[in-house]
């Protein structure tokens, strides 16, 4: 592993036109933590600018707080209010599929929003719920009203277990913020979900009991659900399914253990390459499928999932498109369950999505590549919240925040926004304890690998950056507005 | 040295997950087309969305004509692409099966360039009062007319 890790970012320096000596020599070696103090392991960032304006930024998860961090590094001047009620809210999401797992501790991916704080940047710990873009204000829960010459909306999105008949949940929660209403029924009897923080804790106790079941002899059903939102982190209804799968195969279950995944969708991946090489690991590991399946209702005592089934009938002929038309048909379907991962509806804040600023979706409409508002110029948005296709990850966040700042500086200074998301996004499939398949990719829809390597393979190499190297990345690149 | 090749990594993570960085410039499909935007909807789109994309309850389609080109043009995506999201599938199942056969006819576009002509050509900007009542309701509208997706 160690060549294979060697030679490949060999090559990769190869192609920055740096050698490994060199490079080594550029960092010094030992520990990420040097990422921190190494001004060098930036990309080009905006020239330091002196204008002023003051900007406030909506969310401090880690699209606020790293574009909050680069506006600080780049302005000379610069007067910036992050709004953020949570005292969690940049904590690492992506490692909960760790946690669910039972790889990692829920400790190591809750982040304590204050340590992450830019220094010279203000946070009212309060919810924005007014938006005025006409009069370029925005009105705080605790009723302060601020004025902006720049906004910037990162403030994610909403888990909407609601939805799902049955639960007796009642309105929507965050990743991170308060989730008791959600976890009197998720966390137990078998029913988990590694969309909040808690959650991904408590799935880790209900797969153990899962295992433990099947290990004893018992044939169990392990259900996996999608829903019919947009979501974010797209792979984590699947890595959170191989997972349970290494799982049983470490404890000598797995035969005993009946894997489904019901995806809303007809498909396993956007692009044409990753889906193929997903329907292949799946039928490696012997786990099902059943494509357009909604998840709408589960009984918790009964253990019953309820799906809405929806398919396609050849209509009549249409004249105007000459063609058959087609017929939506639907049914409802029930499906036993010892252990249903729940992956909740999502969906933006209504009082940002009822607002002005949002659409009858609820994302914030902007133009995908300057991300600009499609109405307001001086407001901006990006990660979950931002109406852009596919995104939704840490990986495009990460992408964004740089264009954004760009643009933002450059409107400052009344020069062109030249800056532009190109849609990138990477899904580091987990597809066991161990491997990791990289599906980066972008708006052409076809695999867009950072290293010379076959994307579609599952790699040790992938599970070492994801298990190892993303987190201090987030933590030391993004977090500090350098990388 | 696991640590050397895990600081490594974490290094090459910053430099090298940039999915090919320099972007291309264009937008989002690096793609030609034989037909302009205008063609296509003056040889397709008018037919069932209405002259003014307007929408046609006859048709049961939707109106184009009340959303700029940053947010049609997701729609536009979720169309042609079946969906914008791995697993979740599209909200506009009948639209993505018809925009299937369109292509085969070669009534293709780009999704931005048609959001553009479209917004271009006929879009109203919804009056402060009509808008209220508008987005109120959208909430509840789980995905657009044509879809039927109810049990």
């Amino acid at each position: 592993m160690m060549k294979e890790g060697m030679e490949l970012i060999d090559a990769h320096f190869k192609g920055e036109g740096v050698s490994r000596r060199d490079a080594m020599k550029m960092f010094g070696a030992g520990g990420a933590a040097m990422l921190m103090g190494s001004g060098v392991a930036t990309e080009a960032s905006a020239s330091s600018s002196a204008v002023k304006a003051k900007i406030v930024i909506i969310g401090g998860g880690l699209a606020g707080m790293s574009t909050a961090a680069r506006l600080t590094n780049s302005l000379d001047n610069p007067d910036i209010t992050v709004i953020e009620p949570g005292d969690l809210a940049t904590s690492y999401q992506p490692g909960q599929t760790l946690v669910g797992a039972g790889i990692w501790e829920k400790d190591a991916v809750m982040y304590n929003t204050k340590d992450f704080i830019p220094s010279g940047v203000t946070v009212i710990k309060e919810k924005a719920v007014e938006f005025d873009p006409d009069n370029n204000s925005v009105t705080t829960s605790g009723g302060k009203t601020l004025k902006y010459d720049y906004m910037v909306v990162a403030a994610g999105l909403k888990l909407d277990y609601a939805r799902i008949q049955g639960l007796g949940i009642e309105g929507t929660i965050t990743s991170t913020g308060a989730h008791d209403n959600v976890s009197r029924v998720i966390g137990k009897n078998g029913i988990a979900s590694i969309y909040f923080q808690q959650g991904s804790a408590d799935t880790w106790r209900e797969m153990q009991k899962f295992i433990a079941d099947a290990k004893s002899g018992k044939r169990v059903k392990g259900i996996f659900t999608h829903p019919n939102t947009p979501i974010k982190c797209g792979g984590a209804p699947k890595k959170i399914m191989y997972l349970t799968d290494a799982r049983l195969r470490e404890a000598g279950a797995r035969e005993n253990a009946e894997l489904s995944f019901y995806p809303n969708g007809s498909k396993m991946f956007g692009v044409q390459e990753y889906h193929d090489a997903i329907v292949n690991q799946f039928e490696a590991r012997d786990m099902k499928w059943n494509y357009r399946h909604n998840l709408v209702g589960v009984d918790p005592k009964e253990k019953v999932a309820t799906f809405t089934r929806h398919w396609q009938e050849k209509g009549e002929w249409d004249e105007d498109l000459e063609e058959y038309s087609i017929v939506m048909r639907a049914e409802t379907v029930k499906k036993e369950f010892d252990f249903l991962h729940i992956t909740p509806p999502m969906k933006a804040a209504e009082e940002i999505g009822n607002s002005p600023i949002g659409s009858s979706k609820g994302w914030v409409p902007v133009n995908k590549e300057s991300l600009q508002h499609v109405k307001y110029p001086n407001v901006f948005a990006l990660g979950d919240i931002a109406a852009v296709p596919m995104g939704k990850t840490g990986g495009s966040a990460r992408k964004q925040y740089k264009v954004v700042v760009d643009n933002i500086i450059a409107m400052m200074e009344g020069q062109e926004l030249t800056a532009k998301y190109a849609g990138y996004t990477v899904c580091p499939l987990i597809t066991s304890i161990g491997t990791v398949m990289l599906a980066e990719f972008n708006w052409t829809k076809k695999p867009t690998p950072s290293f010379p390597l076959d994307p579609t393979q599952e790699r040790w190499i992938w599970w070492l950056l994801k298990v190892y190297a993303l987190k201090p990345m987030t933590q030391y690149g993004m977090l500090s507005g350098r990388a | 040295m696991k640590k050397t090749v895990i600081t490594t990594l974490a290094l090459a993570a910053i430099f090298g997950l940039n999915g090919c960085g320099n972007a291309p410039e264009s937008s989002s499909e690096a793609k030609t087309y034989s037909k302009t935007p205008q063609q296509v909807w003056e040889g397709k789109c008018f037919k069932c969305h209405g002259k003014n994309a307007e929408g046609l309850t006859e048709k049961k389609t939707p109106a184009m004509n009340d959303r700029q080109a940053g947010e049609l043009e997701l729609d536009l995506y979720d169309v042609k692409n079946d969906g914008l999201n791995q697993s979740s599938g599209t909200e506009h199942d009948k639209m993505a099966h018809n925009m299937k056969k369109l292509m085969e006819q070669g009534w293709d576009y780009d999704p931005k360039a048609m959001a553009q002509f479209i917004e271009k050509s006929f879009y109203k900007m919804p009056s402060k009062t009509a808008q209220e009542p508008a987005v109120e309701e959208a909430p509840a509208v789980e995905v657009a007319p044509e879809a039927h997706q109810a049990s």
